[in-house]
């Protein structure tokens, strides 16, 4: 019985891993923290699992307990000293690779993400992800309203990081 | 917000450089959190160690070993030393073997017998710090006794009517001085190991949840 429940999670996490990876890479700088945040999803995803009933779909579920996850782990880790190397960030995204004005300023998206808080990193994520605002509401936990108005909060935000 | 959408595009084509990981990699992953805390218990067993050796050689000088040598001391203090440090690092060994098996485990039924044997190692351990420390009290404070009425009877044996009752009474208040210092040092490795242990338990119990 538990093995097979085992099983089960597995194979449905190897298959939606990049949902993980892809929340890793918003939040940490550095492979270390990546792999750590990872295996902090994977458990706390283990431990919700048995009271996943497949009512929703698997992805729908990961990217909820996932991302709170992370929420609740950057926060914790915000009390401490908060220092961001910012030459770190782009760890997987080379620097030569931004060759032209389009990629350049691709770059700097990337690191005004960096300077959001928690929920903002979330709701970028989730727009990224494509979702709508009735997904991201049911994500977040947060009426669909709430959403639109605070992802055009993270928007201001972003814009008045990028042309301060 | 054009740099937005820019980025969502590029976003979706960063998708294939994202790491991936193997089946069996996942499945160890989930077993984690036990390996961990029983790598601090691991980790605390040294410390643990180090710290009382430091505190040993500290102490340890000319005037101590002159002081022993007077209360007859030199060769029980070297033994109960030699074997008290021995076992203590058979027990970090354990903790070293617990620590590299439940790495090693990959099924709720492994790990949740391990969990039992760390435990049990760590209660074991307590247990002979308890017992060693109070042996090695019990015999340093009978050699200095008998050392203190031997000189007493030899210079000054008319001033000194240590009678039963006189002995009686020492003995209980040393008893009492004795099993104070005892449950402190219980009181002390409850706290430190006893957190983990708690956790650990937590684990077992989500575990046994699981199997059900």
């Amino acid at each position: 019985m538990n093995k097979e429940l085992e099983h089960q999670f597995v194979t449905n996490l190897e298959k939606h891993q990049n949902i993980a990876h892809k929340i890793c890479r918003i939040y940490t700088n550095d492979q270390a923290s990546h792999n750590d945040l990872f295996q902090e999803i994977t458990i706390q995803l283990w431990k919700a699992y048995p009271k996943f009933r497949g009512e929703a779909k698997f992805s729908t579920w990961m990217y909820r307990v996932a991302l709170n996850t992370a929420i609740t782990l950057y926060r914790k880790k915000k009390r401490g000293i908060q220092t961001q190397d910012y030459e770190s960030v782009h760890f997987k995204i080379k620097a030569e690779e931004y060759d032209d004005e389009e990629e350049q300023q691709i770059k700097l998206m990337y690191d005004a993400i960096k300077e959001l808080n928690d929920i903002e990193k979330a709701l970028v994520f989730l727009y990224l992800e494509d979702k709508n605002y009735k997904e991201i509401s049911e994500t977040l936990g947060i009426s669909e309203v709430n959403a639109r108005v605070k992802m055009n909060r993270v928007k201001t935000k972003l814009r008045t990081i990028l042309n301060p | 917000m054009d740099g937005l959408d820019l980025l969502k595009k590029d976003w979706k084509s960063r998708e294939a450089s994202l790491p991936h990981l193997s089946y069996d990699e996942i499945y160890k992953m989930i077993w984690k959190k036990s390996s961990s805390i029983v790598k601090w218990i691991f980790i605390i067993s040294v410390l643990e160690f180090l710290f009382w050796a430091v505190l040993d050689i500290a102490i340890i000088d000319k005037n101590y070993w002159k002081e022993i040598e007077e209360f007859d001391l030199t060769e029980f203090t070297i033994i109960s030393n030699v074997v008290g440090y021995l076992i203590t690092l058979f027990f970090i060994f354990k903790f070293y073997r617990n620590y590299k098996r439940i790495n090693a485990t990959d099924s709720a039924a492994g790990l949740m017998k391990n969990i039992l044997k760390t435990r049990k190692t760590v209660k074991y351990y307590i247990a002979f710090v308890l017992i060693g420390s109070a042996f090695t009290g019990l015999v340093s404070l009978y050699f200095i006794i008998e050392h203190h009425s031997l000189t007493a009877e030899a210079t000054t044996a008319a001033n000194y009517d240590f009678n039963t009752l006189a002995w009686i009474k020492l003995s209980l208040i040393v008893l009492i001085g004795l099993a104070v210092l005892m449950g402190l040092i219980w009181l002390f490795y409850r706290l430190i190991y006893g957190i983990l242990l708690k956790r650990l338990n937590r684990n077992y119990q989500e575990l046994k949840k699981l199997d059900v």
